[in-house]
């Protein structure tokens, strides 16, 4: 991870590669679809891998760079997607099963006399966006404020995020919250008049979330390659050193974490029309950990590598739990064992090895090389 | 269906009185009685309860062992014949039938030949009841205090003479007590008792001050004044200290379920607080522990059904061994490439935490399995007004054992010091001689074990599934941390502070609300001291 | 490094390209017909769902003995959806469009139900759900073959008011189906003159393990002079400490008896249980039922998975009789269509195990017998109470204001699963 002493430009050519990929993503997969090639379901599957893939560069940023290892990341992603599913619940209006104009169902039959006060609003489209990112990030503010302030860090810190996804999943549970319990928001029918059932809109989301990634890619990259960015990066490597030479680090650390926070919720609120339910299920402290997991298998601190790590084991685990249903998690498992151990820097990590290998073979000293590029 | 109780009761009443008679006639019609029994056959639950009566009318001390029979659903009758038998379960799904009265063997048949006399709550009860009064003058004492409670539990006023009558031949002072405090119930129930009596039996009631007494007060008939005064003011004295006991039972409680949260935390404050290593396969270390007691116990089941009491003795070292073991695997085959990267230990533990529980899925299968409590372990004790659960208190005791001794590892002994010495300075103690390699090894295998000890007792209050160690990994990682890792008196204070906050908690805001409550409190106090309850100091800190 | 590096990209090259194949729909093979099988074979919901699969398994082979169905052998595509809810509609969808399942067998809790529900809708394919739960739905591509709550919770309640019980306690795991139940039984309690202070509602977390007080606060509010009894709603994981805790507090059943609608023989399995003997449980099938068919199934099940203990139970049977029932109306209709199947389903009747015949319904639920029975040592349940005749499944329950007028008939004309018959429209009549 050695930090380049010249300024380093908004896209190398990794990243122009990954934009190219995500773009012929984006328009190759509903062309294949349309004649043919790929069966319907598989869009929203594609969909589905990039919501995770932005979700992974939204933590990536956050421990690739930063060096804090959120166990809680979840939360965020959840939280973005809760705000979002009250939208498509709202939605629904009075074409629920009890033909309600204001409650949702799982609010009719629980004896709700109306609608409670966070509900409003969603009935607004913009809203509702705007909350997908405004209530992560302002969960990612107060508690980050708290957290670094008190100077909380390593394993303690990690350990509280995951408290906090806890602590939220517990309270998501409960239906006296008004979000619908264990069951979570389900049985959407449309989004801003498209219908969720119909194939264009499927395309269309898969599309808005390939975009969505690449803008989060960008956003990440320009923190990343700014000044800031070095800060950034300075906090990680020694903190007591930043802090002594004068930076603001806990400034540098919430900002990092309210952003990544909110690229999650972003991730979030495009996941949930995509599967059609949003559930306290995401909170919970063992999809945290597989959002890091994801991160370390495809490289950790190259955001590219986290996207390709997130879309490599969820695509495996869609393959394996139809292969092998029964012996699944033996393959996963050792999966994550082995790249730990043999591929401490990723599949992107081993990827670069190999190219480092290649061209000293051709003579020339890597290191060189990728200053020059 | 209440009536039919109640005349059942009269029934037992009537006995009562008949059996104040001395020298009941021994040589009772055996077939008068056969008779009876015979009636059992197809006969409906009002039928047996008919059945029930009679015999009990009998007053032939020879019925009672039918009626136990009875009461435990080991009553049969043949199909071909309609024979009433008592029924024992004998090998290959089939049954060896008894004589009802005499106990003689008469055959083993399958199952399918025959039919059970089915019984139900109600039926038990009036079984009970009828129980009570046939053994109100056994010879044993224990029986006698076995009817007396049962005549506290399921008080019927009509009879209170035989009562009487038992309480002034009773020569055991503990029984007579007893009896005493069964009388007393008869006459808040009865309508027609004297009042002087009535309020003897209020003070009593008062004196003896649990909830049952209060039952008794609360449901009394009486509508003389002063009478229902004395019960309004004895409830209420009863209530204000109840409440008392309520917050120690809240504290004991408390503790229990701290002792449970120490059990599962204190093999982590070893691999993760003195290691470093987080351990996510910290909680199938726990798993493994609960089945190795499950499959000793099963073994123990089919070998040597005598030795059960004993399983968990044999069962907790051999989790010792075993769960160390492969803690020790572990750590030679993963954790040791990982030193010095302790956030990547998460993500291969994590790993290994899927493939045993897989493995535990395929060897065991998916569904619970059943792990008994020992003997010694079940039921309950009162102590004042509090109601301790012999598990329970076992496992506090356990808990608190494995932690002394753990200390005593690490304080006193040769591996403690090198243990030590490995994880404050890991070089130097190299340099030393130290074998760290091996102490590193055996450190994960004694964290490890200690999982797996904490299966055990958690076997005897929890699920022994495949999830058992994911439903405690989180609570696991909040009690190190709370109390700082790398100290284990902290995991110690932060198990026990956390399980009595719990619990205070959980009556106002339901089990749920007080999970989240807890668990802010933790990020919130995570604040204030960002190392935990009992932090360590200097310069190792920062490492 | 290096070595191991390639290796392993061979080993992800390989994976992508198992990826690309799972995406290829499977060509539609004519020789067998396939059943989709859905039950999660990992995570917190296995401990129930795997033996729904491995039923499953057995029934299909003894379908395909007996020679398949229209000419046809079956055959069982199982996945395993790791009891995460999202992951049951991309397994669902894998099932139907990527494997053309004609018919799948599955779910377990009213979420995964739920999660799946619009992807049968869109591909128009046909579900049998197994379990009991809360009602307030019906669906044209579902039937249901576990119990609404009318099948269970109502007659368990009224056995025990037979019974002299007089004071309530609903204890349930806080999700839809006991909170539902529990609003349906607080409201048919208060119609039937309970008054408010004799009900006590509890709810916990699911898997609640420390069940020390919520025992004791039973126990209290069971010592007031009434009889008193439980009504469980506590879902399965939760039940085995919470069983323990109630033997080791001295609950017997004799004093305040437990009567659950989750616990069946196998969660009995896991339990000793000696000391629970006489407490309750309310379902439309024990594997203590007395009949030919009940003792066929039984020795088939031991035999097919080669262990002579184990245990049936009732989502077990719904199966069963889902399964024939499908058989069935795939042999009226003749063709495995889906749109065909739906339309002979109703009215088709099978044998159930308890020695009756249970019906499919229009509102896609079926009849079924209730039955009480109480916990007995060997860890069976005996039958102390079952109702004169079958009790058709009601979709919208009548003890709720506003699913009270809804009603369910699937049948042509009306072909509606939400008819208001007070504003005389479908649902929202769109």
């Amino acid at each position: 991870m050695t930090q380049a002493l010249v300024k380093r430009p908004l896209l190398n050519t990794r990243g122009i590669i990954f934009l190219c990929v995500l773009a012929a993503v984006a328009f190759g997969v509903p062309y294949l679809n349309g004649a043919g090639a790929l069966p319907d379901y598989a869009v929203s599957l594609i969909g589905k891998y990039l919501c995770f893939a932005l979700l992974a560069i939204a933590l990536d940023l956050l421990w690739g760079y930063c060096g804090i290892l959120s166990l809680g990341h979840g939360a965020f992603f959840a939280l973005g997607g809760y705000a979002m599913g009250m939208h498509l619940m709202r939605e629904i209006g009075d074409r629920g099963v009890y033909a309600n104009p204001d409650l949702p169902d799982f609010m009719v039959f629980l004896n709700w006399q109306e609608l409670p006060w966070f509900w409003w609003g969603f009935d607004m489209f913009w809203f509702a966006a705007l909350m997908a990112l405004f209530v992560p990030g302002l969960l990612a503010f107060v508690f980050g404020w708290f957290a670094f302030r008190s100077r909380v860090t390593g394993v303690y810190l990690s350990i509280i995020t995951q408290a906090m996804t806890y602590a939220l999943m517990l309270a998501f549970f409960r239906n006296e919250m008004g979000f619908g319990g264990n069951n979570g928001l389900t049985d959407f029918k449309d989004v801003l008049g498209f219908d969720l059932q119909s194939q264009d809109t499927r395309i269309g989301l898969m599309m808005l979330s390939a975009l969505a990634v690449a803008i989060g890619f960008l956003i990440c990259r320009a923190v990343v390659v700014s000044k800031a960015g070095k800060v950034i990066v300075s906090v990680r490597d020694a903190e007591s050193r930043a802090r002594f030479l004068g930076y603001r680090v806990e400034g540098y650390k919430l900002f990092v974490f309210v952003l990544s926070g909110m690229l999650a919720g972003l991730a979030g609120a495009l996941y949930t029309p995509q599967v059609g339910i949003i559930n306290p299920g995401e909170f919970s402290p063992a999809n945290s950990i597989e959002i890091v997991i994801w991160v370390a298998i495809g490289g950790r601190g190259t955001l590219i590598g986290a996207a390709i790590g997130a879309i490599l084991i969820a695509a495996a685990k869609t393959v394996l739990t139809g292969l092998y249903p029964e012996a699944w998690l033996f393959v996963l498992g050792g999966i994550f064992v082995f790249v730990t151990i043999f591929m401490p820097r990723g599949v992107l990590g081993v990827w670069d090895s190999m190219v480092d290998e290649m061209w000293r073979l051709r003579g020339m000293n890597p290191r060189e090389r990728r200053l020059k590029a | 269906m209440l009536r039919m109780f109640r005349s059942v009761i009269a029934f037992v009443g009537l006995l009562q009185l008949a059996m104040l008679v001395p020298a009941h006639g021994q040589a009772n019609d055996d077939a008068a009685l056969r008779g009876e029994i015979a009636r059992l056959a197809e006969a409906d639950f009002r039928g047996v309860e008919a059945v029930v009566q009679s015999l009990a009318s009998t007053g032939d001390p020879a019925v009672t062992s039918v009626l136990r029979a009875l009461r435990s659903g080991d009553v049969y009758w043949r199909k071909s014949d309609k024979l009433v038998v008592i029924g024992e379960k004998a090998p290959g799904r089939s049954l060896l039938l008894t004589d009802p009265l005499t106990g003689e063997e008469i055959e083993t048949v399958k199952k399918r030949e025959t039919k059970k006399v089915k019984v139900n709550n109600t039926l038990r009860n009036a079984i009970d009841a009828a129980l009570g009064g046939l053994t109100l003058r056994a010879s044993d004492p224990a029986i006698r205090m076995q009817a007396a409670a049962q005549m506290f539990a399921k008080p019927e006023p009509k009879a209170l003479p035989a009562l009487d009558a038992a309480i002034a031949a009773e020569s055991d002072p503990d029984v007579a007590s007893a009896m005493r405090d069964a009388r007393a119930v008869l006459i808040l129930k009865s309508s027609e008792a004297d009042k002087a009596d009535a309020l003897d039996a209020i003070a009593r009631m008062v004196a003896r001050g649990d909830a049952e007494a209060r039952n008794a007060l609360a449901s009394i008939t009486s509508d003389d004044a002063e009478i229902t005064e004395g019960a309004a003011l004895g409830i209420e004295k009863i209530d204000t200290s109840l409440r008392y006991w309520g917050y120690g039972q809240n504290i004991w409680q408390g503790i229990s379920l701290g002792s449970v949260l120490l059990l599962a935390a204190i093999g982590l404050a070893i691999t993760f607080g003195v290691m470093g290593v987080i351990n996510m396969a910290h909680g199938e270390l726990v798993m493994i522990g609960a089945y190795t007691t499950f499959a000793v116990q099963e073994f123990i089941r089919n070998s040597a059904p005598g030795l059960f009491d004993t399983s968990l003795f044999i069962a907790a070292p051999l989790a010792f061994l075993i769960a160390g073991t492969v803690g020790i695997c572990i750590e030679r085959g993963v954790v040791r490439f990982l030193y010095g990267r302790p956030l990547e230990t998460l993500l291969a533990t994590w790993g290994v935490s899927l493939i045993l529980q897989q493995a535990v899925r395929t060897i065991f299968g998916p569904n619970n399995r059943e792990v008994g409590n020992p003997s010694f372990m079940s039921g309950a004790f009162e102590l004042g007004g509090l109601t301790i659960t012999w598990n329970r208190l076992w496992i506090v005791i356990f808990a608190l054992v494995v932690f002394f001794a753990l200390m005593f590892v690490l304080k006193r002994t040769a591996l403690g010091l090198q243990m030590r010495a490995v994880t404050q300075n890991r070089a130097m103690a190299a340099d030393m001689g130290i074998r760290t390699g091996w102490v590193d090894a055996m450190t994960f295998g004694l964290g490890a074990g200690i999982a797996g000890l904490a299966g055990v007792a958690l076997s005897q209050i929890d699920n022994v599934s495949p999830n058992l160690g994911q439903s405690y990994i989180v609570d696991s990682f909040m009690v190190v941390v709370f109390g700082g890792a790398g100290n284990l008196w902290g995991a110690l204070a932060g198990a026990f502070t956390l399980g009595i906050a719990n619990k205070f908690l959980e009556p106002f805001s339901g089990a749920v609300l007080a999970k989240v409550l807890v668990l802010i409190f933790i990020i919130l106090f995570i604040q204030k001291r960002p190392r935990g309850l009992f932090a360590l100091k200097g310069r190792a800190v920062d490492a | 490094m290096r070595l191991t590096g390639t290796k392993t990209l061979s080993m992800i090259a390989a994976l992508g390209m198992g990826v690309s194949s799972a995406l290829h729909p499977a060509m539609a093979e004519d020789e067998t017909i396939k059943v989709g099988v859905l039950h999660s074979l990992s995570g917190t919901m296995a401990i129930s769902e795997t033996t729904l699969k491995d039923a499953m398994l057995m029934l299909i082979e003894q379908q395909n003995a007996k020679g398949g169905l229209l000419g046809k052998q079956l055959e069982a595509v199982v996945v395993d959806p790791a009891s995460d809810w999202p992951l049951f509609a991309e397994k669902a969808r894998e099932l139907i469009e990527g494997e053309q399942v004609s018919v799948t067998f599955g779910c377990w809790t009213s979420v995964s139900r739920k999660s799946v529900l619009p992807v049968f809708e869109e591909l128009n394919s046909i579900l049998f759900y197994p379990v009991q739960y809360e009602g307030e739905e019906s669906q044209r591509n579902v039937f249901y073959t576990g119990a609404a709550p009318n099948q269970q919770a109502i007659p368990a309640v009224d056995y025990l008011k037979d019974q002299g019980v007089e004071r309530w306690v609903l204890a349930g795991t806080d999700y839809v189906y006991p909170r539902t139940t529990n609003k349906i039984l607080e409201q048919y309690l208060k119609d039937s003159g309970v008054a408010a202070e004799d009900i006590m509602v509890n709810y916990t977390p699911f898997g609640h393990s420390d069940w020390q007080t919520i025992v004791g606060d039973i126990k209290k509010f069971g010592s007031a002079g009434k009889k008193t009894a439980v009504v469980s709603t506590i879902n399965g994981d939760a039940n085995v400490p919470f069983y323990k805790e109630l033997a080791n507090q001295g609950v017997e059943a004799t004093d305040i008896p437990v009567v659950a609608f989750s616990v069946g023989e196998e969660e009995l399995a896991g339990l000793d249980t000696e000391p629970l003997v006489g407490h309750l449980a309310a379902w439309n099938y024990f594997m203590s039922a007395d009949t030919e068919a009940n003792d066929e199934f039984i020795t088939a099940w031991q035999e097919f998975t080669g262990d002579e203990d184990r245990v049936t139970n009732d989502p077990m049977e719904a199966h069963y009789i889902g399964f024939n029932m499908w058989i069935k109306a795939v042999e009226a209709a003749g063709t495995t269509d889906a749109d065909a199947v739906i339309d002979a389903m109703v009215g088709v009747a099978v044998p159930n195990l308890t020695g009756g015949y249970s019906a499919m319904m229009p509102n896609h639920h079926i009849t079924k017998p209730v039955l009480i029975g109480e916990i007995q040592d060997d860890g069976q349940f005996e039958t102390v109470f079952e109702t004169s005749g079958l009790v058709p499944g009601d979709a919208w329950s009548d003890f709720l204001p506003d699913s009270a007028p809804l009603i369910s008939d699937w049948r042509e004309p009306m072909a509606c699963g939400n008819f208001n018959t007070e504003t005389g429209k479908c649902g929202s009549a769109m």
